[in-house]
């Protein structure tokens, strides 16, 4: 039965929608159009085949939310990784002669109660925030994705189980959690606090994959695909992975704010990272005795430990947008 | 004989009871042969037809009773992994929604292949090729740039032939088709449903239809079997069951499908809903609902008489199948 080839007037509409209520032979007739070479309608950017991936940039690329915030962040990586870049001096280089002073030529930033330069100490600063928020990011989203998305699939004795344990660690405080395990340490890396931080994190991305794990099961084509053979880790690779990834990475964008925010409260309440490392959090705690004499002291880290934050947090803002066509 | 069911039986087990959704069918269909099997929604045809599959949700469902011959061998004595390699390779299923029924972040070329990946080892090159091959048997114009493709990119109609394809795709012995013109409008059904045959015919395959649609069943079907409360009530030729049908229930069916010379007239329904699975009549499920009940159809549950033996095997789960039949 070969299809017709003349140009019909649906075809414009069927070409941008790709479905909709015209009738199934017109809309037949319409894609036979699209695809015609040297068809009236048939280029265009919206004949083209995009996947959810290349969608949600297409959507990202134009969001100005997701460019200033992806801009930060790039920003915020590359001091991360090179502070030297734009720090000449050194974060633990201090002189307590001049504790306390303000703004003065070379020193932007003024001195904190050490005498160190607070603009070298806040960009050296990044370094820890950045690889604290990361790790601990891609640990919980590993660990958590795993284990919710093995549960949501597999079900039965396992899934109860282990919502019975994310249970448990959902009704552990963090900062009371944070002040009883950390207080212990005496490693002055960034690990245990990210180790922590995976610890207590994990549950959230667990549950979220988990749902989006059944959600995606349920789906037809996921039965289509063991009807025709497909085995348990082809369909949870293949089928269900890549449709119920998209809420774990918005979620975990997300954290990543949190958890840099959640590293220098614990850093600020003394169980987090410990000096000689250099974190906003350890400066934001010695400076706020003395805000009212030097509050430049405390507004340089903590301003910047807000724009990382909100930084993140719109990115994952954006992200979301882009992944779920649902809210647009 | 290609494939045989023989006194199956599933049940759900759900919070309020056990629901009995197949209680002892038996059909069989032979290489070439097509056989349509129809009733209403929970009547147990679709659950039948993933017992067969063995994508049956286990739980909540159980089998609890009966054989799947599939080429002489019990499909229910088979382990998962055995179970598996058959599916898709020698028996291969047709959906109802083939827009659900597709991966939507997957392009339809990579679906199509994946059948030869998962199966027969082939590199993802020749699998696209395959793939390409494929759509072009299903008739799909330009399948070469339309390969890349991704569901929402075809209409209804072409969806379902991609479904089509994939069933095809390894050349299976039997195709079982779950209603696979539901979703489509008037004139693509019938253009899917020739598609259907035709290549039934090509490939000598068995082909189960499950449907509700007598007027898609007429054209295509050897034999119906139709189903009611998880039994079989009626088993005919097709041309048989249109003439003269041995049930009232299939009488009911055959009385509500509109026809033009009863314009103005209002149109028969069978009267009533049909049963709770958790609660089934006693004696013919469906005396309720009949116009011909009498007492012994609330007491006895009648077996499956036969009303023909040949040239073509006919049968009927009625006390009075001899009145519905000439009545």
């Amino acid at each position: 039965m070969p299809e017709p080839l003349e140009p019909v007037e649906e075809g414009r509409a069927i070409a941008a929608t790709g479905a909709g209520g015209a009738t199934d032979l017109a809309m037949e007739e319409g894609e036979t159009l699209e695809k015609t070479p040297g068809g009236p309608k048939g280029t265009g950017p919206e004949s083209k085949a995009r996947s959810l991936w290349s969608d949600a940039w297409h959507d990202l690329r134009r969001n100005p939310v997701f460019i200033i915030s992806g801009l930060v962040i790039v920003f915020l990586v590359i001091i991360a990784i090179w502070p030297s870049l734009i720090a000449s001096g050194d974060p633990l280089d201090c002189d307590l002669s001049k504790a306390q002073e303000g703004s003065q030529p070379g020193h932007p930033f003024g001195f904190n109660g050490q005498g160190c330069d607070v603009y070298t100490r806040t960009v050296y600063g990044a370094r820890a925030s950045i690889q604290v928020g990361v790790f601990a990011t891609l640990g919980v989203t590993l660990l958590g994705s795993v284990l919710g998305g093995l549960a949501g699939f597999f079900g039965g004795a396992w899934d109860g189980l282990l919502s019975r344990i994310t249970d448990i660690f959902f009704a552990i405080p963090v900062i009371l959690g944070g002040l009883v395990l950390l207080s212990v340490v005496s490693n002055n890396t960034v690990w245990p606090v990210i180790g922590f931080m995976v610890l207590l994190g994990w549950p959230q991305i667990s549950r979220i994959a988990r749902g989006s794990v059944i959600t995606a099961k349920q789906n037809d084509y996921v039965q289509a695909a063991r009807a025709l053979g497909a085995s348990n880790s082809r369909m949870l690779l293949r089928h269900i992975t890549p449709n119920a990834v998209a809420p774990v990475i918005v979620v975990a964008t997300i954290a990543l704010g949190t958890y840099i925010a959640l590293e220098a409260t614990l850093s600020f309440l003394g169980v987090g990272l410990k000096p000689p490392t250099v974190s906003w959090g350890i400066d934001i705690s010695s400076a706020s005795p003395y805000v009212r004499n030097a509050p430049h002291m405390l507004l340089w880290p903590s301003g910047a430990l807000a724009i990382t934050v909100l930084a993140f947090i719109m990115l994952g803002d954006a992200v979301r947008d882009a992944l779920d066509p649902k809210l647009r | 004989m290609l494939l045989e069911v023989r006194d199956l039986h599933v049940e759900f087990h759900t919070r309020d009871g056990v629901a009995k959704a197949v209680n002892g069918v038996n059909y069989s269909v032979d290489s070439g042969e097509t056989l349509a099997v129809l009733g209403e929604s929970g009547s147990g045809k679709s659950v039948t037809a993933q017992a067969i599959m063995g994508i049956l949700d286990m739980p909540p469902g159980k089998i609890s009773g009966g054989e799947i011959l599939f080429q002489g061998q019990d499909l229910l004595k088979l382990k998962e992994e055995e179970r598996r390699k058959v599916r898709g390779a020698k028996m291969a299923m047709i959906f109802q929604d083939a827009l659900s029924s597709l991966n939507p972040v997957l392009s339809v070329g990579e679906q199509l292949g994946e059948m030869f990946v998962v199966h027969k080892g082939m590199s993802k090159k020749d699998a696209r090729a395959q793939a390409v091959e494929l759509m072009d048997r299903v008739r799909i114009p330009a399948a070469k740039e339309r390969v890349g493709q991704y569901p929402h990119q075809f209409s209804g109609g072409m969806r379902q032939r991609i479904m089509i394809a994939m069933a095809l795709a390894l050349e299976p012995e039997l195709i079982i088709a779950d209603e696979p013109t539901t979703a489509l409008d008037v004139t693509v059904q019938a253009q899917v449903m020739d598609l259907l045959a035709e290549l039934q015919r090509e490939y000598n395959m068995g082909l189960i239809l499950i449907t509700h649609d007598l007027g898609v069943v007429a054209d295509v079907a050897d034999n119906i079997a139709v189903m009611y409360a998880g039994r079989i009530v009626e088993k005919a030729p097709v041309h048989e069951i249109y003439k003269a049908p041995a049930h009232p229930y299939t009488r009911g069916l055959l009385d509500s499908i509109p026809r033009l010379d009863q314009k103005g007239q209002e149109l028969y329904a069978i009267k009533g809903l049909p049963p709770n699975l958790l609660a089934i009549p006693p004696g013919c499920a469906f005396n309720p609902r009949c116009p011909m009940a009498q007492d012994v159809c609330r007491t006895d549950v009648p077996p499956l008489y036969e009303v023909t033996e040949s040239p073509a095997p006919r049968s009927s789960a009625c006390h009075f199948w001899k009145e519905c039949l000439h009545g």
